[in-house]
């Protein structure tokens, strides 16, 4: 039985996130091109495309870290112009990082500690004293990243600075740091980069599991073309800042432009 | 073999979560504590004046300095002027309202400094590392200026410096020409202590881990929904008030007046940030550590070496403690870049496992 027929709640179903006519450009350069595509609750969508396609420079129009020149991104249905990396965390949107974006001089707890700030609303006052609401308010959040840390397995490492731990571990640290957001759509970039076969079987199940334990919805870059077929419930295939295909995987597959992106085209 | 925390279970997120979480360390600062209270009264007033006195008020300033750079990764060369604003706030708080307890006022003086530390931290959003250090300096010349171009701040003294008026608590003089060593001492540790016990409230809790997120990756920090203008305003406005009450300390409570203008120039801001470099960014104990390091062991130099019976002249120490100084800043720095503080917490480390190797 493989991974995607494990029965998954919720059914994907209505549109969560709506890209349309994205148009992106640095200087002469660009990056994206009229890509749109939809992103609905539950499921697992993929990016994928060659080195260079743009998957990332996606990703970081639907955070708020590049304002596309064109084109609208409309989340839960309400469109949204300018916007900036904290807005989209307050609205649900969290993401992980092609390379490691983790505090590297606060311990595996304080950096998924650090996801829960927006919850945290204990005035400074309180903070001075560290009693009362400040003290309630920390344990009540501990509590939770407890619950994290264990479903991610890393309770060994929980005292240890990040900056020591390997590399795979430090991906399954930055990922904890986004579930502790809580957040309604998860943006992974490549989170099996550099990974071997184990770590990377370890990281697909907990994607698999997130969705199904939190419901989040998730939006997944990643070149390893096994996992993405076996992962994703649909496949937008970028490539040049264009978007070429977007389907089921088996649609994605047999998609002749696909495999021309993929393999090159005979001259 | 002593030092191990075998047999202590946390039953509690909240144990979990204390500042001393191993027994050992608890016993440790109450005797540190309880030595700092008990022994004084013994000591040279001379000791307690030129040694003790200086050391905690460099500690509290160094304290209020890394809160800025060691923890929220802003360097800043303004530390000396933003304590002058503390002793020149402190000065004209008392001069209008004289009848109010003077150690309210030096409590009051840090915020002149954090409201004058937001406003030359506003620049830190755009500018970052050694930049921000120069915007830093800018604080430093333009306050300097004001500290001597506006009579107002000094009352109109002919002279241009602070004359600290005699101030009692509970019929005790703790300000002024009468107050003792002793007194003063006293006065200086206990808002040492409190502050130093707020400082460690706060970057334990929510907002230390918004400050050193911003200090070990912004773009992520912003991604966690942290306003960075904000934290980082916030940063200059706590550090500034640790700073400013460290001013206003200095001036009141250990110089007891003089010409403040050289006081708080831009040397005392270099001294500030040797000592929180040498003492461990990011770590409160280092900074004390650092201002042991660059306080006490030169004064124990200068007059511990003839006291134990080293043949060595007055201008002889002075050099002699220039030069050892500058070597041990150098031995540290190469033995552990991450200062005082992280060789203390390694000894620690080895401690708990010793006599085993592992």
């Amino acid at each position: 039985m493989s991974a995607r027929d494990l029965p998954r709640d919720p059914v994907p179903g209505e549109t969560l996130l709506r890209v349309d006519g994205i148009s992106l450009a640095f200087g002469g350069v660009k990056a994206l091109t009229d890509v749109s595509f939809d992103i609905r609750k539950g499921e697992i969508r993929a990016i994928i495309g060659p080195n260079g396609a743009g998957k990332s420079s996606m990703l970081n129009c639907i955070n708020g870290f590049y304002q596309p020149q064109q084109g609208r991104i409309a989340y839960r249905g309400v469109e949204r112009r300018q916007m900036r990396p904290h807005d989209a965390a307050s609205q649900g949107i969290a993401r992980t990082f092609q390379n490691i974006a983790l505090f590297r001089g606060m311990s595996t707890l304080d950096n998924i500690m650090t996801g829960r700030l927006l919850k945290m609303h204990v005035p400074f006052f309180w903070q001075l004293w560290r009693h009362g609401p400040a003290m309630r308010e920390e344990v009540e959040h501990r509590r939770v990243v407890e619950s994290i840390i264990e479903f991610l397995e890393i309770e060994h490492i929980r005292k240890v600075p990040v900056g020591r731990l390997p590399y795979g571990l430090q991906k399954r640290v930055e990922l904890g740091r986004a579930l502790a957001m809580e957040p309604e759509l998860l943006l992974l970039d490549e989170p099996m980069a550099g990974m071997n076969l184990e770590e990377k079987e370890d990281m697909c199940r907990f994607i698999l599991d997130v969705v199904k334990q939190y419901g989040t919805t998730i939006a997944l870059i990643e070149h390893d073309m096994g996992v993405v077929m076996d992962l994703s419930d649909r496949v937008v295939v970028l490539d040049y800042g264009r978007k070429i295909a977007d389907g089921s995987p088996a649609e994605v597959k047999s998609d002749s432009r696909v495999i021309d992106a993929y393999l090159g085209v005979g001259h | 073999m002593f030092y191990r925390e075998a047999g202590q279970f946390k039953t509690s997120y909240q144990d979990d979560m204390a500042v001393f979480p191993i027994r050992q360390d608890r016993i440790g600062v109450a005797i540190i504590l309880a030595a700092a209270c008990a022994i004084p009264p013994f000591l040279d007033n001379f000791v307690v004046g030129t040694v003790l006195v200086p050391f905690l008020v460099f500690s509290l300033a160094a304290v209020g300095l890394n809160l800025l750079t060691g923890y929220t990764g802003l360097l800043s060369l303004g530390t000396g002027a933003f304590m002058g604003v503390g002793a020149y706030a402190c000065y004209k708080l008392t001069t209008i309202f004289p009848g109010v307890n003077i150690l309210v006022w030096i409590l009051v003086s840090g915020f002149f400094a954090a409201a004058i530390g937001v406003v030359f931290g506003l620049p830190s959003l755009r500018i970052k590392g050694f930049y921000l250090a120069v915007a830093t300096l800018a604080a430093q010349f333009f306050l300097e200026w004001c500290f001597v171009r506006i009579p107002w701040l000094f009352n109109y003294n002919i002279s241009g410096a602070i004359e600290v008026p005699n101030r009692s608590l509970f019929g005790i003089p703790v300000v002024g020409p009468n107050a003792t060593p002793l007194t003063r001492y006293y006065a200086i540790l206990a808002i040492v202590v409190a502050l130093t016990w707020i400082a460690s409230n706060i970057v334990r809790g929510r907002i230390g881990r918004m400050w050193m997120a911003v200090r070990d990756m912004d773009i992520a920090a912003e991604l966690m929904g942290i306003r960075l203008l904000r934290a980082k305003l916030l940063a200059f406005a706590v550090s500034s008030y640790f700073c400013g009450v460290a001013g206003a300390v200095m001036m009141f409570l250990w110089y007891g007046g003089g010409e403040a203008k050289d006081a708080f120039s831009i040397n005392l801001s270099f001294t500030i940030l040797f000592m929180v470099i040498i003492g461990g960014l990011g770590s409160l104990t280092g900074a004390f550590f650092g201002a042991a390091l660059l306080h006490l062991v030169p004064i124990f130099l200068k007059f511990g070496l003839p006291a134990l019976g080293f043949p060595i002249g007055g201008a002889t120490a002075e050099h002699l403690t220039h030069i050892i100084i500058g070597a041990l800043i150098v031995f540290f720095l190469i033995v552990e870049p991450h200062g005082l503080a992280r060789l203390w917490a390694t000894a620690k480390q080895k401690l708990r496992l010793w006599p085993f190797p592992y």
